[in-house]
């Protein structure tokens, strides 16, 4: 029984010293930082890359403002260093790949990206990647027809790809509208989708030309790819300016005729009115005068 | 002693000696010229004058440090500088209400009051005026307003509509009184020498001869005619600064009408005030009797009835809709930060005054005395929630703006100059009421001859 109690107080007595110790630590419970990389190329010119910042509170996840991140292009070195950025309001910061990391570019067709966080008071250090394959998209259009190209860069040729996803598009103003009822196309063994364009009849600008728009949207081998090309097939757009016209909303000097009409009418009404009474007034004072003579 | 004249459409209907009723004349002329301040009318302007003279000092702050010394953001630009704006325009429709209205429709009883409703006019008008130059901060931007300002533009429509109010006020408050100077100048010893060079300089041609008279009373009728328009032009006007923009609260169709019920309520209430405060001051318990009070009571009780009509129709039909985008600012009205003002308003200044003045107890001079001091009070909260809750719920989210932009409660610099504006106008009321009669004398005699005759 003494053993045991031996045993029992030595348990409870280091217990007791291990709560102490974590007590008297002061550490803080630090946020976990959950950190996405996307990648974009529009028109096949310089690409970027937009990195999303995020942390689960209560259960949700919340943007998380003013975190510094060092993103790298496939390795953590000064020679792959692509920018150091650091998110805004919605959790976002954006770079374009400098071209200080060109030859690495070229170098490959496959590229890791890698974003780190060295970590803060507030939150643990935390990383996120992406590895995307350098892809391109070529678009022809004739005839009311589009006809798109995907092609990924396989060593140093670019050969078509069979299975992209592709949305054909015309770029409006709030969003993109499909060229037809089809919301995706999807690529054969050439790399080539093809869309009826009916949309006929649309606006576009003063000689009608629309911008088409390829896009592969989040893929997860080739990132996020747009290709634009303008066409004349939208209905000519003449606006019909009203800034010289005489409106209510015009300046002072091109007020509405019928405007100024109602206006001085009532003006020059009720003020001869009160001009006649002042008048009146004056009549009075003669007669006074006159009076007391 | 002279003889008396009485002149009614330019037709002389009685001519006779006045010796018969000289004791009487006298003594209704003694009860009705103006008198000089006892202690109390000087305490009661000195404490005006020191309210006034410390909003005059939070107005050099104003100028020296600019408008930031307000409470007045972004959101809430317009605060109680244009609640109190609009309270003045909506006092002063008392003027036509009573003066213009009563004399087209016959309302014989009214004329002892007159003016008091034209001096409450005047004293509003000008501090209407006043507020709006205040409220724009630099006063030299009135000026732009004349050389930048659009016709297209409301504001531009109340600057000429409020001008020409002033103006019709004036004139309408100087003709009725030309009778009332020749009177005055007779008492000069009592007017003192400073008073009646003034009496001298505004009245001393009137001689009361047939021919001015009859272009006077047609003058008047003139302007009785004209007021009317006018003043509904002037509250409309001011109503449309808000309902031509588009924000929760402020579209709407009915705001002119609802406006103008409102003002006419609000005038009638400083009307009753006034006729009790200068009753009771001036010992004019003769000339402003019970049935006065009790008839400007049921005219009470009319127009909160009216005004309340307006406000059911102006809240009602958007609450049963409670459109998301007006949600926020009706509710906020209803149970929100605004409610206990809301429902304070709408009950001490709306429906207690009915329930007292339908009973013919509440229509003694000291109930409606009260309920003019609610009717008042509550009119000017109302005013406060025309303006500010709208401000603050904008159809649009408030983004990356400081936590002080979305609330608003006004500066003591703010209050200073409010509190200074309504001393202000009070004084204006009260330094008229010592210049001339508050009851019109030549009136009052000729409708003591009318009811000999």
């Amino acid at each position: 029984m003494k053993v045991l109690n031996k045993i029992f107080s030595g348990a409870l007595l280091l217990m007791l010293l291990a709560s102490a110790f974590t007590a008297f630590s002061q550490t803080t419970e630090k946020g976990d930082l959950s950190i996405a990389v996307n990648y974009y190329i529009t028109n096949n010119r310089v690409p970027y890359l937009v990195v999303k910042v995020k942390t689960k509170v209560d259960g949700r996840f919340k943007n998380v403002e003013g975190i510094p991140l060092k993103l790298y292009l496939n390795k953590d070195s000064i020679g792959t260093f692509i920018a150091k950025v650091i998110s805004n309001e919605r959790g976002e910061a954006s770079a374009m790949i400098p071209s200080s990391v060109r030859k690495e570019w070229n170098s490959q067709s496959k590229h890791t990206f890698l974003a780190n966080f060295d970590g803060d008071k507030k939150y643990s250090s935390a990383k996120g990647d992406l590895t995307v394959s350098r892809a391109k998209i070529l678009i022809d259009a004739a005839d009311k027809k589009v006809t798109a190209t995907v092609l990924a860069l396989k060593d140093t040729t670019w050969i078509p790809v069979k299975g992209v996803d592709v949305i054909l598009a015309v770029r409006r103003l709030a969003s993109d509208l499909n060229i037809n009822e089809t919301p995706t196309f999807t690529t054969d063994s050439t790399g080539k989708v093809t869309g009826d364009f009916k949309r006929d009849g649309i606006p576009g600008d003063a000689k009608g030309n629309i911008t088409l728009l390829t896009k592969i949207v989040d893929n997860d081998q080739y990132g996020n790819l747009v290709i634009e090309k303008s066409v004349p097939w939208g209905a000519k757009f003449i606006p019909v300016s009203t800034f010289n016209n005489r409106t209510l909303f015009a300046t002072r000097d091109k007020s509405p005729i019928w405007l100024l009409i109602i206006v001085y009418s009532i003006v020059i009404g009720v003020w001869g009115i009160l001009t006649m009474l002042v008048l009146n007034l004056l009549k009075i004072k003669k007669l006074g005068k006159a009076s007391a003579k | 002693m002279e003889n008396s004249t009485l002149i009614k459409d330019g037709v002389v209907i009685n001519e006779k000696p006045r010796e018969a009723s000289a004791v009487a004349d006298e003594k209704t002329i003694n009860d009705l010229l103006p008198q000089t301040f006892g202690k109390a009318g000087k305490i009661w302007v000195t404490v005006l004058s020191a309210i006034c003279v410390v909003g005059v000092f939070a107005y050099y702050r104003q100028l020296r440090y600019g408008l930031a010394v307000t409470s007045m953001r972004d959101y809430v630009s317009w605060g109680i500088y244009i609640s109190n704006f609009v309270f003045f325009v909506a006092i002063s429709l008392v003027g036509s209400l009573i003066t213009a209205v009563f004399r087209l429709a016959g309302v014989k009883w009214g004329s002892p009051l007159t003016r008091i409703a034209e001096i409450i006019a005047v004293a509003a008008i000008i501090f209407a005026s006043i507020i709006i130059i205040v409220d724009m901060g630099s006063p030299e931007r009135f000026y732009n307003l004349f050389i930048h300002g659009r016709i297209q533009s409301p504001i531009i429509w109340d600057v000429i509509v409020i001008t020409t109010y002033f103006f019709i006020s004036i004139l309408l408050l100087y003709y009725p009184l030309l009778p009332d100077i020749k009177i005055l100048l007779r008492f000069k010893e009592r007017s003192g020498k400073r008073l009646n060079r003034l009496y001298t300089y505004i009245g001393a041609f009137w001689k009361g001869t047939p021919e001015q008279v009859k272009l006077s009373e047609r003058a008047i009728n003139i302007l009785c005619v004209t007021i009317i328009p006018v003043a509904f032009t002037i509250h409309t006007v001011t109503s449309w600064l808000f309902a031509t923009t588009y924000r929760p609260g402020w579209d709407s169709t009915n705001f002119g009408a609802y406006f103008i019920a409102g003002a006419f309520l609000v005038g009638a209430g400083g009307v009753v005030v006034s006729m009790y405060v200068f009753r009771k001051v001036y010992h004019l318990e003769k000339y402003i009797t019970e049935n006065h009070f009790d008839k400007m009571g049921r005219i009470l009780v009319l127009l909160s009835l009216l005004y309340l009509y307006f406000n059911v129709n102006e809240f009602l039909t958007p609450f049963f809709k409670m459109k998301e985008s007006e949600a926020g600012y009706l509710n906020g009205l209803f149970s929100g930060d605004f409610a206990p003002v809301f429902w304070f308003a709408i009950l001490v200044g709306m429906i207690l005054p009915i329930l007292v003045l339908i009973f013919k107890k509440g229509r003694k001079p000291l109930p409606v005395f009260i309920v003019g001091i609610m009717v008042v009070v509550g009119a000017w909260f109302k005013r406060y929630l025309i303006v500010t809750p709208t401000l603050l719920h904008p159809f649009l989210p408030m983004h990356d703006t400081p936590a002080t932009y979305r609330h608003y409660f006004p500066s003591w610099e703010e209050w200073a100059i409010t509190i200074g504006s309504l001393a202000g106008a009070m004084l204006i009321i009260t330094i008229l009421a010592r210049i001339f009669p508050v009851i019109p004398i030549q009136e009052t005699l000729d409708e003591q001859y009318e009811s000999v005759k």
